[in-house]
């Protein structure tokens, strides 16, 4: 019972050690194909955690017209807006709050005492913030509310935010792209070393099927190697990432930039990322090795 | 237990081996199967070890149609029969006794009982000492007797040998027959023999079929030589 499932797994290893230099190289390009989704996860995590503070601070501020100010034609606008798809919450904040924080947004008091005389004679607009779901409608969003009747202007946390959401975005579907095709060929490579150790051994596997082998008992090593191969490439990137990580982390002190982006800590994010580069090489030398042996065990009946 | 009907092959290459062949072998028989060589004698093998698809007719083993067998369940078919090969298709990088054993192995024969059968078939085609030999270690003769003893180990239904006795001594080869007529005597085996060896047909007189460009040109129940016309 055990030596049925330890056998592929030793003859899978005598495979790869039979053709070293091939596995090696399929296991190479596992390697890169694993060092640019590992660089990749490590950025699409951490950018998702980004894009949540970034968004917080994505407000829609909607300033009210003057001649709009009574009390149902202020709660008309707000429901309006409220109403409108990919709108979070919408706040109101009346023009002497609005003055307040104007006042207050300089910090030099002789600074703030020039203003005084205008409180009574308020020139601030009523307004709404906006918060929305998403942060690539903010533009949309924005564009809407500005049509409504009542609204004197609208400003949203301005075109860098929306610009650096965008940059994000296509980084991270270039970067899924760039994975899929590496995996592809990590894929392809596999297949073709397979290949070889199958074709290799053509005449044992026709003598194996002649004896009453099912393909199944032939497979499993083939199978087995393939894994092998996939794993060995994992693991230089798996060590890279993991310690790479933790050092970047404790060399940033955990914060790119400003507060605003904090790195994801690296405890348990590294073991997970390492488990899913593991997987992801186990699976790219499965799916090789099955491809080849569905295609290359049929060459005899 | 073996029907042919109307059986014809024709090659990749357009090479025509078989021409409407209809044979019925019964359960217990012991038949030859002679004819010069390229007159589709291993090509008649290869269509009852489901290797090659009949071209048209049917090939029928224990009551398995052998040619519309799907790929992954040729190899259990091939655990009805036993074939020897005339090319041997031992294991190169295994010993004999693994050789023997792999076919039983596959079949997930327990280990005990593995070790005790492949002792035994070794010991019916006297090669007790060779278990740990390479194939590469040993003579033609040695070579043909592991494939018999292989493709007896799993007490086969139906043997089919393509020419089992031609590396061997007269002397050998009158072990060899003694061998097969044993099995087919005492376990009931159905044995398909292929052979260029007329003096061995004459001697050990059985049904003898005899094949020339792809036709059945003789059916000889009690067997004997037969002059072919040059
Ligand atoms: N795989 C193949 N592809 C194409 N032609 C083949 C193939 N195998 C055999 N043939 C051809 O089919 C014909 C019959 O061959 P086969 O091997 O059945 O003869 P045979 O009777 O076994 O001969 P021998 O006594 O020499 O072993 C021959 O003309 C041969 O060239
Ligand atoms: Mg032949």
């Amino acid at each position: 019972m055990l030596s049925r499932l330890f056998r592929p797994i030793k003859e899978g290893f005598f495979g790869v050690g039979r053709h070293a230099a091939m596995s090696l190289s399929s296991a190479s390009a596992v390697t890169i194909t694993l060092f640019i989704i590992g660089v990749f996860l490590v950025f699409t995590a951490n950018v998702q955690s980004f894009t949540v503070n970034i968004e917080q601070s994505m407000e829609i501020s909607v300033l009210i017209d003057y001649d709009h100010e009574q009390q149902e034609q202020i709660d008309a606008i707000g429901l309006t807006i409220s109403e409108m798809d990919g709108v979070k919450a919408v706040n109101f904040s009346d023009k002497d709050q609005e003055f307040q924080y104007y006042i207050d947004s300089f910090e030099d008091e002789a600074e703030q005492a020039i203003f005084e005389p205008f409180r009574e004679d308020n020139p601030m607009h009523h307004a709404y913030y906006v918060e929305v779901n998403d942060g690539d409608d903010l533009e949309t969003i924005a564009n809407q509310i500005s049509k409504i009747e009542g609204v004197y202007e609208v400003n949203y946390g301005g075109e860098s935010s929306v610009t650096l959401v965008n940059v994000i975005n296509s980084v991270r579907n270039g970067g899924a792209i760039l994975a899929a095709a590496l995996s592809l060929l990590a894929v392809f490579l596999i297949q073709n070393t397979i290949k070889v150790t199958i074709l290799a051994r053509a005449d044992e596997i026709a003598i194996m099927r002649n004896v009453g082998a099912r393909n199944g008992f032939i497979r499993s090593p083939f199978l087995v190697e393939g894994v092998i191969i996939g794993i060995l490439g994992a693991i230089i990137p798996i060590l890279c990432m993991v310690f790479g990580y933790i050092y970047l982390y404790d060399a940033l002190g955990g914060i790119v930039i400003s507060n605003m982006f904090t790195l994801i800590p690296p405890h348990p994010f590294v073991l997970y990322l390492a488990l899913i580069l593991l997987g992801v090489g186990s699976v790219v030398g499965l799916i090789g090795s099955l491809l080849s042996v569905n295609k290359y065990l049929r060459w005899k009946r | 237990m073996i029907e042919l009907t109307n059986v014809s092959k024709t090659y990749k290459n357009g090479v025509n081996a078989l021409y409407n062949v209809n044979l019925t072998i019964n359960q217990g028989e012991f038949v030859y199967i002679i004819g010069p060589t390229g007159s589709g004698k291993s090509t008649l093998i290869k269509l009852l070890d489901g290797e090659e698809i009949p071209s048209s007719g049917t090939v029928n083993v224990v009551g398995i149609n052998v040619g519309k067998l799907r790929h992954s369940k040729v190899p259990l078919y091939r655990r009805n029969i036993g074939v020897v090969f005339q090319d041997y298709r031992l294991l190169p990088k295994k010993t004999v006794f693994e050789n023997i054993s792999y076919a039983l192995e596959v079949i997930n024969m327990r280990k005990d009982a593995i070790r005790h059968r492949v002792r035994r078939v070794m010991n019916l085609v006297s090669l007790d000492d060779k278990g740990n030999s390479f194939p590469s270690e040993l003579s033609g003769g040695q070579q043909q007797r592991v494939a018999i003893a292989r493709a007896i180990a799993n007490r086969p239904k139906v043997l089919i040998a393509d020419e089992p006795t031609g590396n061997l001594d007269p002397a050998k080869s009158d072990e060899i027959m003694a061998l097969l007529e044993k099995i087919n005597r005492e376990e009931g085996t159905t044995i398909l023999m292929v052979t260029h060896d007329l003096t061995l047909v004459n001697k050990h007189r059985k049904r003898t079929i005899s094949l020339e460009n792809g036709h059945i040109v003789a059916d000889m129940e009690d067997g004997g030589y037969m002059q072919h016309a040059k």
